[in-house]
């Protein structure tokens, strides 16, 4: 930014709510020399500070990059909606917390995907930004937009705004894509050029260099290729080794309050449960677990680099960390004389973890979030969610006896088979969490009293897992059973909560959505929307409005059951997982079969084909009894 | 012992809040390793006091805190340590230990000097803040805990000076009398007859009081 913007800037912070999330300099933020290096990268999150300050990609990703003596990252956030329209009357493009740099002054500008929902931030920090929104009009001195992240894995629902996707791990790819950019832009290529070099690296899709067309009744006809330079499949990036790999030792520590204020330690990465609604379970294959040592090791780096009180360990299913205990353990000796405490945001209460809960009280008491998902044996079992009843009440027993006082419990409703008697389930089931702590002795149960809260979230059918083809709920329907979970949850303790519906709808359109989505979020966006999962900004009439305007049907998206023989939109992602397990898994479903957890032995999802799996030959837990699955998400 | 330390709080962050400041500072002492206390309890947090909360907007140039540390060090040690990891818009500029017993540096507080930056200056505004102050009373009213109060802000201006664009304030800040000085610049421009220009307004010094004289509050 030059002086004038900067001062109009200054002058406008006085105006806004929680101006402190627009300053930067925080501790660990990295502040280099524009001119001492040859490739720049804006790291942008499409939400706000708060949010995307918490999330554990970007802190990784800033710090590889910023590792590069050759290259820069700085952070771009969504601004809040006051600060936007502010930026705007002043003329104040958006501008990297760093350097204040407006973002269109970046060679590359890279968004991560979380959740489909903060797709219309996109196009609105693009345009703050000062830069085309649709990749066809960016011209040679614009940067070059690129995304990843876990929704990168269906991305043509963004396919008009960004250049290149990154496809798996981030960490994996990245150099590659920089110094391709890097190069290309030294030696003065094209945009096209450069984008066709892109394509070229494993794990990297360039929308533009492939046609779609579709049939009449809206299905895709074919997708294929224009350039030689494109591949027909895009194979994801997995980092094979977990402990070798990149991680930070030092994280920005924001000034003000973010949602989570605390040190990370990712674990492990993967999961193998196999639960069939669960999109980060299969995209994130193959479980790979982090050493010990390098755990420790990097635990002591982030507690001295950062001084945070706190420190949370991060998987998809943290009890299944084959050391977890000894783990725990370990944090637990190292840290009470600094008084930090560590948290276990997912784990599997069970008789090892137990323990472990007790310890973890010993410095400081979290939450007990339990997801049972589903209210009846049944369901779980379509699900493929192997907790029984028997499981969830032993565990919250556990956590009574323990001190604890109140448990959310998370399930989600419109899945697939779901009958009323799955719904009544439910209730039964935060029945029986209340009766449970009644049936610990007053001496030695929280004197608090109990109080269960019942979260019920609307099933979106996901790319890449067995319920993929599947139709989701309307919205019709949907209403009648939240009527219907509220009357079941009527119940002395019991709390009851449910999402908003239309934004699961909308999901659910843009998450298995074609390049046709883009024209719709374009649409979205022209009509007003923008922070879309915050309830005070969602127009659901005007995401409406936008179907209408691209004469599309969110019916077709969202409410239709897809034949096995239907083209879909992703089916050009090579995830490793295949579509032929997706569809067995899809078939056991309606059978209501469960399939085994992988490391009794592998069930041949398709990454046993990759050479990245560990366990494909000597699976941990072969010829051991099944345990239960993580209760917690 | 415990350590007076003083230390700046740079204009950018003076969006920072008071909670999240002190938050800021604390795990900036756990990032030292120097040998910090702690309260007791269930939630033990770092022993830390500021002499006097900064408001959100506000830059500060002296700050004063006092840390309690176990054993003895020296006040350029602890600077050392605490300066290597602090963030360079909140760096440390001294450090004198204390003995416990020695008072609190809140209780030693008497009055704060603060500068604003203003963005226009009247005309004639140097006659103005003199015929302000030679006022024998200066009635405003002020917001309490407990509602808007009417009080007079004379006795609790020491000093009050123009130079340039710069109008430098010295005014009582204890827990007997405390004049903002947001207050104060209502009030005075409301006397020249002027719409209040927009303003930067830093804390520079807090002070004490020492035979009968304020003085940087640090050197108490």
């Amino acid at each position: 930014m030059n002086e004038q913007e900067n001062a109009r800037l200054e002058k406008l912070l006085e105006t806004v709510q929680k101006p402190a999330r627009y300053i930067g300099g925080e501790m660990n933020s990295v502040r280099k020399d524009w001119d001492s290096v040859r490739c720049t990268f804006g790291f942008c999150f499409a939400d706000t500070y708060e949010i995307g300050m918490s999330h554990l990609g970007m802190k990784i990703l800033y710090y590889l990059i910023n590792q590069r003596p050759d290259a820069l990252c700085e952070r771009l956030f969504m601004p809040d909606a006051d600060m936007a329209d502010k930026m705007r009357e002043e003329n104040i493009p958006l501008f990297s917390l760093e350097s204040r740099k407006a973002l269109n002054h970046f060679d590359i500008v890279g968004f991560t995907l979380q959740y489909e929902m903060s797709y219309t931030n996109i196009l609105e920090m693009l345009d703050l930004g000062r830069i085309p929104i649709f990749g066809k009009d960016r011209g040679e001195t614009d940067p070059i937009v690129v995304a990843g992240g876990p929704c990168a894995f269906n991305p043509e629902n963004l396919a008009y705004f960004i250049d290149a996707f990154m496809i798996g791990d981030g960490e994996d790819v990245m150099h590659e894509l920089i110094d391709v950019i890097r190069d290309g832009r030294e030696a003065g290529l094209s945009r096209k050029d450069i984008l066709r070099n892109l394509a070229k690296l494993e794990g990297v899709y360039v929308p533009s260099l492939y046609d779609v067309e579709y049939n009449e009744d809206g299905t895709l006809k074919s997708f294929a290729p224009n350039d030689p330079a494109a591949p027909k499949t895009v194979k994801k990036r997995v980092v094979k080794d977990l402990s070798s790999a990149v991680y930070p030792e030092a994280i920005p520590v924001p000034y003000t309050e973010i949602v989570h204020d605390r040190m990370v330690l990712e674990i492990m990465r993967g999961c193998t449960r196999g639960c069939r609604f669960c999109q980060a379970g299969m995209l994130y294959r193959p479980v790979r677990e982090r050493s010990m040592e390098r755990l420790l090791e990097l635990a002591d780096k982030l507690q001295q680099s950062t001084g945070y009180e706190e420190m949370s360990l991060s998987s998809l299913s943290s009890g299944d960390f084959t050391c977890l205990p000894q783990l725990i353990q370990a944090l637990m000796d190292r840290y009470k004389e600094k008084r930090v405490s560590v948290s276990l945001p997912s784990m599997r209460i069970d008789n090892i973890v137990k323990q472990s809960l007790e310890e973890t009280q010993q410095v400081k008491k979290s939450g007990l979030t339990l997801a049972p998902e589903a209210g009846t044996q049944r369901l779980r079992d379509v699900i493929n969610k192997g907790v029984t009843e028997e499981d969830l009440i032993r565990s919250v027993t556990d956590a009574f006896e323990c001190g604890w006082s109140s448990v959310k419990l998370y399930f989600m409703m419109g899945l697939p088979t779901e009958t009323d008697e799955d719904l009544q389930g439910i209730g039964h089931l935060a029945k029986k969490v209340v009766d449970a702590y009644y049936s610990i002795p007053k001496e030695k149960r929280s004197k608090n009293g109990v109080r269960v809260t019942a979260s019920a979230s609307v099933f979106v059918p996901k790319p890449f897992t067995p319920f993929q083809w599947a139709a989701q709920d309307t919205l019709e329907t949907v209403h009648e059973k939240q009527a219907k979970l509220r009357q079941y949850l009527k119940l002395k303790n019991v709390h009851f909560n449910w999402h908003e519906s239309e934004l699961s709808l909308l999901e659910a359109c843009i998450s298995r959505g074609d390049r046709r989505i883009c024209d719709v979020i374009y649409a979205a966006w022209k009509r007003g929307c923008r922070l879309d999962s915050w309830m005070e900004h969602f127009k659901y009439d005007q995401w409406l409005g936008a179907f209408a305007d691209c004469g599309l049907d969110v019916a077709f998206y969202a409410y239709r059951e897809r034949p096995y023989d239907e083209l879909l939109p992703w089916q050009f992602v090579d995830a490793g997982v295949t579509m032929a397990y997706l569809q067995k898994e899809n078939e056991k479903a309606k059978q209501v079969k469960t399939t085994p957890d992988c490391r009794h032995g592998c069930n041949g999802c398709g990454l046993h084909t990759w050479g990245v799996c560990d366990w494909v030959k000597n699976p941990p837990l072969k010829g051991k009894a099944q345990t239960a699955a993580p209760l917690a998400d | 012992m415990k350590m007076i330390v003083v230390f700046e709080k740079a204009p950018r962050l003076r969006h920072i809040g008071h909670l999240d400041l002190m938050r800021a500072m604390q795990r900036a002492l756990r990032r030292s390793g120097l040998p910090l206390r702690y309260s007791q309890g269930f939630n033990p947090h770092i022993l830390l006091t500021f002499a006097a909360p900064l408001s959100v907007g506000m830059p500060g140039k002296r700050e004063v805190m006092e840390v309690p540390i176990e054993g003895e060090m020296t006040g350029e040690a602890f600077l050392t340590k605490l300066s290597a990891a602090l963030p360079p818009d909140l760096p440390v500029l001294s450090a004198v230990p204390v003995d416990d017993r020695h008072p609190a540096p809140m209780a030693l507080l008497t009055a704060a000097v603060y500068q604003a930056e203003l963005e226009t200056v009247p005309e004639n505004f140097g006659e103005m803040v003199e015929k302000y102050l030679a006022q024998k009373e200066i009635p405003a009213v002020r917001k309490t805990k407990t509602g808007m109060k009417p009080c007079d802000l004379r006795p609790m201006i020491y000093g009050l000076t123009l130079k340039g664009n710069t109008l430098t304030m010295v005014l009582a800040l204890c827990e007997s009398a405390t004049c903002k000085p947001d207050l104060l610049l209502s009030s005075l421009f409301e006397f020249a007859g002027t719409e209040r220009p927009r303003a930067l307004i830093t804390r520079t010094q807090l002070l004490g009081e020492k035979d009968g004289a304020l003085v940087p509050l640090e050197s108490l």
